[in-house]
This record gives C-alpha cells, structure tokens and sequence, in this order.
C-alpha cells in the first residue's frame, strides 16, 4: 500500500456559536490520501470541507484527533513549526487564487519560497511560471493578468517549495466554464508531472468526475448527521 | 524575497500614502534639524563674540547687556558716551599728554576706545585705533589676519578696515571709498574713508563691522562734543591732540585732530592685566567692582552678560522651538501609525495569503514593522538633508547678520545624531498596534 501523504485519525472540530452552543463540523474517523494521489472531495456548502483543509494545513488546531502530513503529526507541533511544516510540505490554491496583489507573478512565487526551509530560488520561481505559459508575464502584477493567467501563477505559487501534496479549494468555482477545464487540467498535469498528490475540494460533479479518485465529505464525516 | 523586500514592495505598492507620511516626517526632521543648527549657530555666535581678547567692557552707566550687545555684537543702540578724561584714566603714563598713569592703569594691559552711532549701509561704522587690530585677537590668543592690504595707522585720520562680510556684501576691495552716514544707515553722509584692509573671515560679530580711525570719526560732523564755557563766558582752551595725521595713501590732507575735551568715547574695551600671583579673575572683578561703584560710567563683563542672555532667552527660545519642532516629528509619526494602520486593513487579505503559504506570525509582524522603519529612516534622512539644505539656503543670511559662517555642513549638538534612530524608535511604536493586528490575523476568516 502506497505511504500516506496524509492521514487524518479520529479528527473532530467545533464551533461556539453566537449563542454559546458548540456545532461539530468535523468528526473524521479516518481518512487517507496516499503520495502522488488525486482525488476530488465533494460536499455540499457548510458540510465542513474547507473546515477540512485548514485543519490538514495547520492553519486549524483539531478539538482531537491526529492530522499527519507528511510523517509529522501536525497536532503536536506549535504553531510555527505548523507554519514551517505547511510552507515546506504543503501548496495551497484558494477559490479566489489570493494572489498578493502589489507584487508581480514571479514575486508572488517568490514570496511563498521566502516562507520555506530553503532560500527563494528565482531560477526554479522562473522556471515554474514558464512551465505553466507565463514566461512572457513574469514581471506583471494579478491586475494586469487574465483570469486563467492567475490561476497559473496560483499553481505555480503551490509547487513552490517542492510540496509533497497541493490542497485545492474549490478552485474552479469563482471562474467560467470554458475556464475550468483548464484549471483541472493544469492541476492534475502538473502534479503528475511533479509526483506531487492533489486534493480538490470541489461542489461541482462535473470536475469531480474527472479525478481517479472522489471523496464525498459526508460519507467520512460523522458531523452533522442526524 | 525576504521580509525586507515584501515591506518595501508594501511601501510602493501604497506609493501615494507611504510618500506623503514620508514627506511630513521629513518636515518635522527638516524643522528639528533646522532648528538645532540654527540654535547652534546662535549660540557660537554668541561664544564667539565673548572671547576677542577683552574681558571688560566700560560704557556709560545703563544695561550691561545692551552695553555689550552694542559694543561686541554691533546690535542694539550705544546707551550713552562716557568722557575722554574717563578713558584716560584707563591709560599708562606713557599714553597720556600729562605723563601720568591712569587711576585704573595698574590693573589694565590693554584699552581700546571705540565710537558708534554711525552707519555704512546697514553694516555699523566703529571709530577705534589701530590698537583694535593691532593688540586685541580674534579669540584663542589668534591675532587678527587681513585677507587684503593692511590695518590702519593711528596717523591715518581717514583709514579704514572692513569686516569680510562687509567687503563680500557691499563688494569692496582695499582702496576703495566708503561714506559712513550719521546716527542711520540713510542719516547725513560723512566725508569717505579708504579702505585700507580687509580681514580674513573671523565667523566672530567683527565681520560685519566696518572700522575706521577714529581721529577721522571724531572729525565729522556732530561727532565733536560742545565746548562749555565757564561763567566769564570764556572756553576752556582744550589741550590739543598729540596725533598729527600724515599724508598718505589714507589721505593727503593735514586735519587738526579734535581737542580731547570735545571727545567721548562710547565704550573702552579693556584686557586686564595679570600681575604674578594673583587670578587675572579677581583683578578683573576688583576693577569692574571699582569703577561700577564710581560715578563715570559702568564695566560689564561679555562672558557674564551674554551667559546671562543665553539662560535667560536664547536657550528658552530654543527649549521652545525644539518643543514645537518635536511636537511636529510626534504628529509625523502619528501619521505613520495612521498610514499603517490603514495599509493593515487594506491587507489583511494579503497576510491571511502569506501566512497561510507559511509565514510565521512573527513574520508578518516583522514585515510591518520594517514597513515602519523604512518610512521613519527614509524620511528622517530625507529631513536631516533638508534640514541643512534650508540652513545652507539662509547660510549668506546668517553670516552676514550673525558673523557665523553657516552652510550645509554647520554641525547640529551631538542632540542630531540621535534624531534618526528616536524616529525609528516612535515609527516603531507607532507601528506595534497594526503589526499586533497583522499578528492576530485570523487566517482562517481571510481565505
């Protein structure tokens, strides 16, 4: 059975509400998502799938349970070896690619090296954005870019420090549908061709179906059921 | 990219606010040094002038400030003249037509009369002997040094000798004519004198005078005082002058100096005399101490008058200005905690995306604070070189008004120096509440 990249064991989370009671969203058993693997989560609004992946990034402590990334138990770590753990082993796309808007496509890839165990390598930064078609938007800022050019430079951003898993949140949502064929496309071929696993949280079937592997939230989540 | 170039890349990214909190803590470092050399200036100024190789002044019974005032710092109007029979009393046997020592002539190494009221321009005109530049020193015992032609001779009634602001002002070289003019800069024209020495730059109040001899001031007009005549009705026939002019390049003529009845002087410049054994101070003190208890006129020490002044004005003035001038640095820095905190709202965002691709807490908030930095040591230096450039731009003024020489280099108190880094240190406090608020971003709210 191939290594997990990630590993989650009895993982629950909860939230104090306006009025003081406390709502589960998460109660994972377990899941497993092995290295070099793509699979898509689907779920619907509010079933706790970007409560998810915060929690597999580090950005959210769990109420319980083990998050594993890597071979490290996130759990046990404090939150800046959290951090430094999520900028060495984690690429991250948001639904709305949070490219940093005051500096160019290849700062925004150099910024996310600056963060990393190593030191930023404008050669690889480079390198990246020409391997996803910006070698001619290498010194534009997010404004002066089209929509899919962002989501290249949002990839590129991801494997920038050579992560072992990209974790995707609805990464298609917030664009047109001529548009997200090729941000499905870039994802799993890029990751294919960097042996990096993939988690797409997506509500959208359509993009699910394209995955080798699909999730559905509430199948593992025991949050929320009645 | 390191955490200094993502708060740089903040900076120009919000080019218009970050420049304008720039330039304003600019100004107020501008405003702060400006005041601190300027306050500098005023004060060696002031030093300057109470070290010419004098330490007594006699004049007329009045201010002792105003006495030194007029007569080292060429300001202020003369209080009153006091008698030539006064200064005589200041001489040695050998200096006086009757060949007896002076009452005070014991305790005097040198007594240089001089003679205001009267104006070249907006410069003052002091009637003096030779013994002016020949005896007393620009201070720290340096003589005085002519850049151009000589001093005058006593015998030369009509010689002159210009300050170097004056000559540089009014263009004046050795040889040429000048005209004082009587009681104002625009009051009657005397007959000229001839320039005939220009002293090198003293950065002391003699660069801005204009001395001429006083055998020639005497022999102006209104510059003789009434002869008195007694109840018969007869003048006193005054003992006549033992100088006699010559003929020389200062002119050709051969004037009859003024009797000395009809002289006064306005002050008598004395070095005191340092007998062995005993503090040049005390003997010092003991004179002024003798003469201000007669009736003939007062001595008013410079050192002790132009302290006095300092305590009393200069520096409070100066307190003042530094307050206000502080004031303005703090609302400077006031602005920087307005422009960062507005840069922190708008990019909150932004660190939620940098601290989800890893940066630490500490991270963000390091960003912030160099952000803060940079602004404070950007403008501060900015200020520092606008500050002296605003005292190189008014430095012609200074000298010429105040006899110091100022320019872009005129040092500040050591005070300066630490004016960058106490803006680094307010940029930074200021800085704390938004860095604090970076630091506390909620990532998770953000994305």
């Amino acid at each position: 059975m191939p290594e997990p990249v990630i590993l989650l064991e009895n993982v629950r989370k909860s939230f104090a509400m306006p009025g003081g009671e406390r709502v589960d969203v998460l109660d994972v058993p377990g899941f497993v998502l092995a290295r070099g693997e793509q699979a898509a989560l689907e779920g619907t609004s509010g079933s706790g799938k970007s409560t998810l992946l915060l929690v597999i990034s580090g950005i959210m402590r769990p109420d319980a349970g083990r998050v594993v990334v890597a071979g490290t138990d996130m759990t046990r770590l404090d939150e800046g070896r959290r951090d430094r753990l999520r900028a060495d082993t984690l690429g991250l796309v948001f639904q709305q690619f949070n490219l940093l808007p005051g500096f160019t496509a290849l700062e925004n890839v150099l910024v996310a090296m600056s963060f990393a165990s190593g030191r930023p390598d404008r050669a690889r930064a480079t390198s990246l954005l020409e391997a996803v078609g910006l070698s001619q938007r290498l010194h534009h800022k997010p404004a002066e870019l089209s929509i899919g050019q962002q989501q290249r430079v949002a990839v590129a951003r991801a494997l920038a420090n050579r992560p072992q898993v990209i974790l995707a949140d609805e990464p298609t949502a917030s664009i047109d549908a001529a548009h997200q064929q090729q941000v499905v496309d870039l994802l799993t071929t890029t990751c294919s061709e960097h042996g990096v696993a993939l988690l797409v949280v997506t509500h959208d079937p359509g993009v699910a179906r394209q995955f080798p592997r699909r999730l559905r939230l509430e199948d593992f989540n025991r949050a929320g059921r009645s | 990219m390191t955490l200094f170039g993502i708060a740089w890349r903040s900076i120009r990214q919000r080019l218009l606010t970050s420049g304008l909190t720039a330039l304003s803590l600019a100004l107020g470092v501008a405003l702060v040094v400006a005041t601190l050399v300027i306050g500098g200036l005023v004060r060696d100024a002031f030093a300057s002038g109470s070290g010419l190789g004098y330490n007594l002044i006699v004049g007329a019974k009045g201010s002792p400030l105003q006495l030194v005032l007029n007569s080292v710092y060429l300001v202020s109007k003369p209080i009153e003249n006091i008698s030539w029979s006064f200064y005589q009393e200041f001489l040695p046997a050998a200096a006086r037509s009757d060949g007896q020592a002076g009452r005070y002539a014991g305790s005097v190494k040198t007594a240089v009369p001089i003679c205001m009221g009267d104006y070249f321009k907006s410069f003052r005109v002091v009637g003096t002997s030779a013994a002016y530049f020949d005896r007393l020193t620009v201070g720290d015992g340096r003589p005085f040094a002519f850049s151009a032609g000589r001093n005058f001779r006593d015998d030369e009634f009509f010689g002159g000798v210009l300050g170097s602001a004056v000559a540089t002002r009014l263009g004046l070289s050795v040889g040429d004519h000048f005209a004082p003019t009587h009681g104002a800069d625009d009051g009657l024209e005397h007959d000229p004198f001839i320039v005939m020495g220009i002293l090198a730059r003293t950065d002391t109040p003699v660069d801005r005078g204009v001395y001429v001899n006083m055998e020639g001031f005497y022999l102006q007009e209104g510059h003789a005082k009434p002869v008195e005549a007694d109840a018969a009705g007869h003048d006193h026939a005054p003992p006549q002058a033992e100088v006699r002019a010559t003929t020389s390049e200062a002119g050709d003529a051969h004037p009859t100096p003024l009797p000395f009845a009809q002289r006064e002087v306005t002050a008598i410049l004395v070095e005191t005399a340092a007998p062995a054994g005993m503090p040049a101070e005390l003997l010092a003190m003991g004179l002024k101490t003798t003469i201000n208890e007669g009736r003939d006129g007062q001595a008013a020490e410079p050192i002790r008058e132009i302290r006095t002044l300092l305590d009393l004005f200069v520096r409070p003035l100066e307190l003042l200005l530094l307050l206000v001038t502080t004031l303005v640095v703090i609302v400077s820095a006031i602005g920087i905690l307005v422009s960062m905190v507005g840069s922190a709202l708008e990019r909150t965002r932004d660190v939620a995306v940098m601290r989800a691709l890893g940066a630490r807490r500490s991270h963000v908030l390091t960003a912030v604070l160099l952000e803060a930095v940079i602004l404070a040591v950007g403008g501060g230096l900015a200020g520092w070189l606008l500050g002296h450039g605003i005292v190189a731009a008014i430095g012609p003024l200074i000298t010429t008004n105040a006899g110091v020489s100022a320019g872009f280099f005129s040092a500040a108190p050591a005070g300066e120096l630490l004016l960058v880094p106490l803006l680094v240190g307010l940029a930074v406090l200021a800085a704390l509440l938004p860095a604090l608020a970076a630091y506390r971003t909620d990532v998770a709210k953000w994305l």
